[in-house]
């Protein structure tokens, strides 16, 4: 559930996934590919071997035609499986997931391991899977060991999740998979928060807002 | 409570408290030149007096400031650089301050959890205490019946041996009765024949012979002896029916086992059919304190299973009753030339209700009676088989020492 204050209007974006696979790489190339209006700098606490320890953040804003400020908080979680009570607190109060998933085909067992860990904090902390704005991207797509897209989309043919596939150390597919978890959070809160009723925000207007047109 | 999360918005009052204000602001004032006041993220004054036409520096922290520096002293370059300051100082703060207040989550959660584990365990260690002891009360009750329901066929079995007992007392006393009463049927028709040479005494040569007198006089003899042994033969059936029925009186005496042998082993000799030998090889022993009523019916459930076990073979068989006192212990064996027992049988054989034969036929607690009455003794019982050859019962009692 967004924080409202009435003049500014706060949503909490989480990337989930195992250990090592991209979710610090997605937001350090968020934080240079994207030009909102406001965009706040990339705060990191990470282990020196570059894990992450607790969380990174990175703040994005802009201001809607009703005047009305929508901010977003980009967090990652730990993905480190002894930071389970991290991760769940982190996710606590998401309002959209990325998962973020490993390409690699040893990292197969990591993913759902992690997957399975998602839909129990979830669980945990009060969030309703069914309903949680969230998409998947495959991460690591430049990786020769990378599993095929095909037999990926095949596998996850009846999943209900937009799929993504991204290769973000190069920066690829990074934009795409956030806009979509922007559709779908647009289209999750829109009727709540009143988006287009009240602030004049179509969702194409929401994305391209946390976004900046390039 | 949200404001107590790790992401909730900071405000400069939580990053720099209300201690180290006067002191950080002082210094700040110093750096640029005298003239100072610092505002919080909603601009209100919370250090020093803003001075009209003062400069302003913002801080921002994610996006929006959350302090804002007015100076009338300073240079616009070094309000900059204080700025620049202040900010260093305040992100440093909000990451230390976010590090802690997501760790003090994390634990907050753990212990919560630990707690919800705990009550857990502690409701379901109630659930199974419960469970336990309301098992325990089932047992003790279905205990009790099963000792119950066992007394009553315990009750029932030795009504029936005492049954199939009669019966064969009954045989044996009647064989005796008939012949001394027909003896004495005889011996009426003689005494007859007395009367009559009475009627003719004058003639008392002739009717001596012709009466066959002689020959009565013998023969009645002769009947009254064998009627008189059968007597004896019945008073000795009583007599022994007598000492076994002494086996409800469960008081303890000082008694020798051989007594106790010797008397179930009557009992068995007079039901032994032809073909069918009982041997006693009975060592001295030494009296012990005991339930001498109980020991013989525990002698007399054995040696008549060892009974049955040669009637059950269809050969002439011989029971073999022994007693030693043999390494500070009463041995007393019964062995048999019967038809003898399988594993199987030999392994339930001391179960009640275990038989080997018909139901109805039952000696189902013979083996198991025994076993008690000598584990109520202190002694032991074992078993010892082989089909076709035989079965020897072995039975030990302690020799208290004294
Ligand atoms: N080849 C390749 N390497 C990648 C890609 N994305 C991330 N990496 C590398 O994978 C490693 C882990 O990346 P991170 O972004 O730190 O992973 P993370 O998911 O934040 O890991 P944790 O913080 O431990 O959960 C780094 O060495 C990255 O350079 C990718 O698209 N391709
Ligand atoms: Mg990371």
């Amino acid at each position: 559930m967004p924080d409202q204050d009435g003049k500014r209007l706060s949503f909490k974006l989480v990337y989930y996934g195992p250990a090592q696979s991209g979710k610090t790489t997605n937001l350090l190339a968020l934080h240079e590919q994207l030009a909102p209006e406001q965009k706040g700098e990339m705060m990191s606490m990470e282990t020196q071997d570059d894990r992450t320890l607790f969380f990174d953040l990175l703040p994005l804003g802009f201001h809607a035609p009703s005047g009305l400020s929508i901010r977003c908080r980009l967090f990652t979680v730990p993905g480190q499986v002894a930071h389970d009570g991290t991760r769940k607190a982190v996710l606590s109060r998401a309002d959209g997931v990325v998962f973020v998933a490993d390409l690699q085909r040893n990292q197969e067992t990591n993913n759902a391991e992690a997957f399975r860990s998602l839909s129990e904090n979830c669980a945990r902390v009060g969030i309703d899977l069914e309903r949680l704005p969230l998409v998947v991207q495959f991460n690591k797509s430049d990786l020769p060991s990378a599993i095929p897209q095909t037999e990926i989309r095949e596998r996850w043919q009846s999943a209900p999740w937009p799929l993504h596939f991204a290769s973000a150390l190069h920066g690829e597919g990074v934009r795409e998979t956030f806009a979509s978890l922007l559709g779908a959070l647009y289209r999750r809160q829109d009727e709540a928060c009143g988006l287009s009723r009240e602030h004049g925000l179509n969702e194409a207007a929401f994305v391209a807002g946390l976004m900046g047109t390039p | 409570m949200s404001g107590a999360h790790f992401d909730h918005d900071w405000q400069l009052g939580e990053l720099i408290d209300s201690h180290e204000l006067p002191e950080l602001a002082a210094a700040l004032a110093r750096l640029l030149g005298g003239d100072l006041a610092l505002a919080d993220g909603s601009g209100r004054i919370v250090w020093g007096t803003a001075s009209p036409g003062a400069r302003r520096q913002a801080v921002v922290i994610e996006l929006d400031p959350v302090a804002t520096l007015c100076s009338a002293s300073a240079s616009a370059d070094a309000l900059t650089a204080a700025g620049e300051l202040l900010h260093d100082l305040l992100r440093t703060r909000i990451r230390y301050r976010m590090a802690s207040a997501l760790h003090l989550e994390v634990v907050a959660e753990d212990f919560a959890s630990l707690k919800r584990e705990h009550a857990r365990l502690a409701e379901s260690e109630a659930r199974y205490r419960q469970l336990a002891s309301e098992l325990d009360a089932r047992v003790k009750t279905q205990l009790a019946e099963l000792e119950e329901r066992q007394q009553m066929l315990y009750a029932a079995e030795r009504l029936a041996s005492i049954g199939q007992l009669a019966a064969g007392m009954a045989h044996e006393i009647n064989n005796p009765l008939g012949f001394a009463r027909s003896n004495l049927g005889s011996f009426r028709g003689y005494l007859q024949k007395f009367a009559a040479l009475r009627d003719d005494l004058d003639h008392a040569r002739a009717a001596w012979q012709a009466l066959d007198l002689d020959f009565l006089l013998a023969d009645g003899d002769e009947l009254l002896d064998e009627t008189l042994a059968g007597l004896e033969r019945i008073a000795h059936i009583v007599a022994d029916l007598k000492a076994f029925s002494n086996v409800d009186r469960s008081s303890e005496a000082y008694a020798d086992l051989n007594t106790c042998l010797r008397e179930a082993a009557a009992v068995i000799e007079a039901q032994l059919p032809a073909g069918i030998g009982l041997r006693l090889d009975l060592l001295p022993l030494p009296p012990i304190v005991c339930l001498p009523g109980h020991l013989k019916q525990a002698f007399y459930n054995i040696l008549h299973n060892a009974l049955q076990a040669i009637i059950d073979s269809g050969r002439p068989g011989t029971i073999i009753l022994s007693s030693a006192a043999e390494a500070g212990r009463l041995t007393v064996r019964i062995r048999d030339n019967g038809i003898g027992m399988r594993p199987e049988q030999l392994a339930h054989a001391f179960e009640p209700f275990y038989t080997t034969r018909d139901v109805g036929h039952g000696v189902g607690l013979g083996l198991a009676t025994a076993r008690s009455i000598v584990v109520a003794h202190g002694g032991k019982i074992a078993l010892d088989s082989a089909v076709d050859a035989g079965t020897t019962v072995t039975l030990s009692f302690p020799i208290p020492d004294d």
